[in-house]
Parts: C-alpha cells; structure tokens; sequence
C-alpha cells in the first residue's frame, strides 16, 4: 500500500509519514502543491504509484482544492483523504463536490486517521462479503445473527452484535472510541462519556470471560482491537 | 438638501417661520374681506342717499316747468362730491343730465335697483342703476357712480403692510424659534454629552434617569437599558477570555511539569520505558481534552456568528430519544439510572425542522448531564409535548435544586455550578479517572446545547425546585 502525504507543516508531515510508515505502509511525502500534484500523477508499471492522497488543504502555491482538481482532471482515481484546519461546512461540501473521499478536521487523533486510512484503502476492493466472521475459536454467523465461542452461544443484544462485527471485520486494527460510537450508535460527536468503554467492557465480559485466549484487547489512549494474540505485544492488552 | 439630515433646530425654526406666515396670512385675509366690505357698505350707504335725493326732486316736481329746473337743484346738491356722479337718461337713452363725464356699462334701468362695479382706463367705480316713473314726465333712469381709486390704493397700501408685516414676523418667529429649540433642546445635549463620557471601561454608569424631560426619559430608559446589555455581555466576554486562558493553563501547566519531570529524571533499565509510556499516556489525556475543547469552542463561536446551517429535514423526536436511549443505557445501567420516554404530543404535531445530528447532540448533551446529576436507584425521564404549534422536549432528573442564582447563568459557556470543581479538575480526574473519564465536562456542554437550540429558533429553559431539575427546548 502507497500512500502520498501532501502536507507543508513540517512536524505534521514528519509524524504523519512516520505513523503510517510504522503501520505497515509506504509512505512518500511532498512538502507543496507543486511537487504533490507531480508526484500524485505518477504512473509506475502501467497504474498509478500512489494507493492513498492525504491532502492539506492550506498548502502555500498551489492550495489542496486545486491539487485535487489537477489530480482528477489527470484521471487518477484513487481515494483522496483531505485534512483541514478549518471546521466549516462549506469546506467539507468543496472538497466532497471536487471529488476527495473523507476529510478530518484538525487536531485529529493518529488513530482516527489509521482507521480512516485503512478503510478508505479498502474500498473499492470487491471480495466476497462473507457470511461468516472468525477469529481464533469465536464465530460470527452475520445471516443467522448468531455468535459462538468455543462452539458456545453467546446471548448478544442487537447493538453488542453489531460492535462485535465491526471489531470482527477490522480485526488486529485499533478502533478509536469515536470510530466505534459513530459506526455502531450513529453518535458522530464526541459525548464526553465513557459510553463505549463500558459497552465494550460488556461485549469483553460475554465473550472472553471464561475462555482463552482473550480477544478484546483495550489499546491504552487509543481504542480498542480483537485480535487472537499469537505472540501479543504485552503492554497492548490491559485489564478493564 | 436633504430634509431627513437638517439640524432638529433648524427644522423647528422652519416649521415656527411657516406656522407664523399661514397664520399672519389667514387673519390678513379676514382682516382685508372685512375692511373690504366695509367699503362696499360705506359707498352703498352715501349712493343711496344720493339716490333718494334725486328721486325726491324727480319726483317732487309738480310740472314740467319744475321738472326743468331740477338739473340746478341737482347741481347745487352735487356741490363737495367730486367723487359722485349722477346722471339721469331719459326715456329714449339720452342724456337728461349729468354732472361728469363717466361712461356708464348700461343706460336703461331695471324694475328694481342695479349694484355695478366696473373701472374705465384710470379709476375704479362703483355705482347704481334705478329707474324713476314721475305722473307727468317721460321714465327716466338714474344711475349715480361713485369714484372708488382711493379704496383701492387703500387696499394696495394694505396689502404691502400685511406682506412686510408677514415677512418680518416669519423673520422673527424663526430667530426666536431657533433660540427656543436651543434652549428646549438643551436637556437633550446634556445627556448627549454624558453619553459621550461612557467609554468601554466604564459601562456601569448610567444615565440619570429622573433629571430629564418626560420626552427624553424613554430615550434615556432604551439608552440604559442596551448599557445594561452591553455591560453584561461584555462581562461576559471578559469572563469568556479569561476562562478560556484559565481552562488551556492549567492543562499545559501539567504537561510542562510532568515533561520537565520525566526529563529530568532520567529513567534507566526496565522501569524507564513503562514511566516513559505512562507520562505519553497522561499527556495524551490532556491533549484530547484540549482538542475537544477547541472544537467546541469553535463549534460555540461559529453558533455565535450565525454560521450554523440547520437544514431542513425532518427530525422526529421520539426516534432521536430511543437512538440516545440505545447509546447510553449500558452507561446508565451501570449507575443505576434508568431512562424513561413520555410522549405527551398530540396526535397532529408538527414535525420539528433542522439539522437531525445537532438536534441528537444537544438531546446528548442533556442526558448526559441530567444522568450524571442523578443518584443511583432514579429515573431521568424525557418528555415530548406541543401546544400551540410549538414542540417542547425536557430533560427532568431528581437531584438536589441548583440554587436560583445559577439558573439563567447555567447555559452560559464554562460556568460551573460549584466553583471549587471548576479550577480543581485535575486531582478530580486522577480519583475517577478508571471509572468515568468525565465526569469533568469542560463546561460547554449545555452552551452547545443552547447555541443548537437558537439556531434552531428555539428556546431553552430551566427550572429547578422540589428536588426535581427539568431542562426544557421549546420549538
């Protein structure tokens, strides 16, 4: 996975090449307008070079709106995140309208934008939906809406099923609390509570007491991840 | 010139000067008909008088030979009226006797007596037309005219009297109205100066209300009242700086400390990364609190300056309600709190309008604090109501009454019931941090709430008494 960062705040860039690089991904940074337009139009072995655009919108020369117009008019298709410093609703209809695929407004948490980033990279690539999600010995049969645990069933109420999908399909990603409020609840604000926390201290308590090994894991300050722990990092899992 | 910018003073002076003219007009007018008619009535009397007169000696005659000597007799009466004229025709339109040389408009005469008024080439004259039947002579017609040029060079003089008269008076009232106005606007200037002494820093003086004229008072009153506006939004502002300046300090003062500390340390073997790990993860905490922070104070500002889009959809209430219900039951339950709707709507109400995700996050917002303020074992109940076309959502938890001077000020950004919470929220973390990581909301809460709802064309209230708290929206 290429990524391409256009962003002219030197720490930002840094950190930001530095984070997604860390994930697992290839990053390349282009500090202006200019020289991201240029290098977001690359062509390498017959397709495009780049997977991902993250695009700052305040860019000194040529700003991000005109970035990702040049880029599209290039006919490169590949998602386009955009990042702005400015909350204001007509920025967000701008950069939808000319074709960017998300957008985070600054100050944002890393973890939010993996996800996003994460999500926007997986789009587009058609599998098959399966009907069945597994990890380690826990099941989730998404027709039948049933969960099993050691071939156990396990009673889930509505909403705890469908975190647990989500936390399923994402497995071995941390899910930031937003994420999950937003994408299980419909809650796209931030309610100052901990609200997630003790609905996923709930699904933890189904579905990993009395079972091993334990799933659910709390990244501390960040969010939450199910992962079968093959050679887990020990400081990732924390109790309650 | 443009009527709307001409001094009030000027303005008045023109309307004194105009009032004056029609008045000094109108009374010329009457004064001028009046002496005029005098005149008329005057001439009538003494033409009449002649008329008689020479009726009398026509008609006296006993013969012709007396007939004949009338002419002398009328020439002797006619004596000392140069003014007057008479001339008799005679039956066939001559000239029987005259004694001037004025051309009458008509000769022969009526049954009854004519009134002429008519002017040759130099004067002006008034006069009489009456026919005379004697037994032993022939008709005659009488016509007597009166020479009137010297009413008329009365009237004339008059006339330019009453205009000079009238352009001096309106000269007069003018100068005299402007002083006037000077003088009776005074009181007016007296407070403009005041006004002009009350400067930003000094917004709590007032105008002094009881010195002025009932005229002013009101405009004195509304001048007070936006200074008492003014002031308290200014407070406000004040209060609003400073809190934000207090509520960033102490979290970057922690963050400073804690980085000084960690590097002054010098961790080594084993423990250092832990420490290392556990000083990132507060100061993480601490950063998030300041993004959210930022956020919703830019989310307020933007509320401030209008720039909220509120949209048109329909947003169903109830729906919102059981949404919010689902999210934070498990958060409730684990206090012991439960949530209960009542919808008291009639059947037909109208749907609300506006932007579904505000509307959920001002609802939030409210449940939230009303869950939090409620003890363990009761109920925090949402009701929707309409009447009179207006929609209305509350909030209603048992709790200790928040106390009547908090109430209007509850809404207003980082105010704090409790002033020892306010300043002191780091050490309150540190207690509760592993069982609610809020319970330190940054005081913004219900000023979003506020700003949605006005956005909305709303209203918020709050009551608080009888161990009972209750928010209410009003659509």
């Amino acid at each position: 996975m290429k990524i391409l960062i256009i962003e002219d705040e030197p720490k930002t860039g840094d950190y930001l090449k530095q984070g997604l690089t860390e994930a697992g991904m290839v990053v390349d940074l282009a500090r202006d307008g200019w020289d991201g337009l240029h290098l977001a139009c690359n062509i390498e072995a017959g397709k495009q070079a780049y997977d991902l655009l993250i695009l700052d919108v305040m860019l000194p020369g040529l700003d991000g709106w005109q970035v990702l117009e040049g880029v599209r008019r290039a006919g490169m298709s590949m998602p386009v995140l955009f990042l702005t410093a400015r909350d204001q609703v007509a920025d967000r209809v701008k950069g939808l309208e000319l074709g960017a695929d998300d957008y985070l407004v600054k100050p944002f948490a890393f973890i939010e934008l993996l996800a996003r980033v994460r999500s926007l990279l997986r789009r587009g690539k058609s599998s098959i939906e399966p009907t069945v999600l597994k990890v380690a010995d826990l099941e989730l049969d998404l027709l039948s809406r049933r969960a099993l645990r050691a071939g156990k069933r396990i009673d889930l109420t509505a909403k705890e099923f469908t975190l647990l999908e989500l936390l399923l399909r994402r497995q071995g990603e941390v899910l930031p609390r937003t994420l999950i409020a937003s994408q299980v609840w419909d809650m796209n604000f931030d309610s100052d509570t901990n609200v997630v926390e003790v609905a996923v201290r709930r699904l933890r308590a189904k579905v990993d007491d009395g079972f091993e090994p334990k799933l659910i894991q709390t990244v501390r300050g960040m969010g939450y991840r199910l992962e079968a722990p093959a050679p887990a990092p020990v400081s990732a899992a924390q109790p309650p | 010139m443009n009527l709307n910018s001409l001094s009030l003073t000027a303005r008045l002076s023109l309307l004194f000067a105009a009032s004056a003219v029609i008045v000094l007009l109108g009374l010329g007018w009457v004064v001028e008909r009046a002496v005029q008619n005098h005149f008329i009535e005057m001439d009538r009397h003494e033409i009449e008088g002649k008329l008689s007169l020479v009726r009398n000696l026509l008609a006296s005659a006993p013969n012709a030979a007396a007939l004949a000597a009338v002419p002398a007799q009328l020439e002797n009466a006619l004596v000392g009226h140069q003014h007057l004229q008479v001339t008799v025709f005679a039956a066939d339109g001559t000239v029987w006797f005259t004694s001037g040389r004025v051309q009458f408009p008509q000769q022969r005469a009526g049954d009854t007596l004519q009134w002429l008024a008519w002017s040759d080439a130099r004067q002006a004259y008034r006069g009489v037309l009456a026919g005379l039947k004697t037994a032993h002579a022939p008709l005659f017609s009488i016509a007597i005219a009166q020479d009137i040029s010297h009413h008329e060079v009365f009237m004339r003089d008059f006339r330019r009297t009453l205009a000079m008269l009238t352009t001096l008076a309106a000269l007069l009232t003018a100068g005299l109205g402007w002083a006037a106005t000077r003088a009776g606007l005074r009181p007016l200037r007296r407070v403009a100066a005041m006004a002009t002494q009350i400067e930003a820093s000094r917004l709590g003086e007032r105008l002094p209300g009881s010195q002025v004229p009932a005229e002013i008072e009101t405009l004195v009153a509304a001048f007070n009242a936006m200074l008492a506006r003014l002031e308290d939004s200014f407070r406000r502002l004040n209060e609003f700086s400073s809190d934000i300046a207090h509520e960033l300090r102490t979290p970057i003062s922690n963050l400073m400390t804690q980085t000084q500390v960690a590097l002054n340390a010098a961790y080594e073997g084993e423990v250092a990364g832990e420490k290392y790990r556990e000083i990132l993860y507060s100061s993480l905490e601490e950063y998030e609190r300041m993004a959210q922070m930022i956020a919703d104070m830019l989310f307020i500002a933007q509320a401030d300056n209008g720039l909220l889009q509120t949209g048109q959809g329909e947003v169903d209430l109830s729906s919102e309600t059981r949404a919010l219900f689902d999210y934070f039951d498990a958060w409730a339950e684990e206090r012991g709190i439960t949530l209960a709707l009542e919808d008291l709507r009639e059947p037909h109400a109208p749907p609300l309008t506006g932007d579904r995700l505000m509307l959920r996050r001002a609802l939030s917002n409210l449940l939230v604090n009303a869950i939090r303020h409620t003890a363990q074992g009761n109920t925090v109940w949402v009701r929707l109501a309409s009447a009179q076309g207006n929609l209305s959502i509350s909030v209603e938890n048992p709790g200790p009454d928040i106390a009547a001077e908090h109430l209007p000020r509850l809404f207003d950004r980082f105010y704090r019931v409790d002033p020892s919470r306010q300043r002191d929220r780091t050490q309150q973390r540190d207690r509760t941090k592993q069982l609610d990581k809020a319970s330190e909301g940054a005081g913004l809460g219900l000023a979003i709430v506020k700003s949605i709802v006005v956005a909305h064309g709303g209203s918020v209230q709050v009551i608080s008494n009888a161990g009972c708290t209750r928010f209410q929206l009003v659509f």
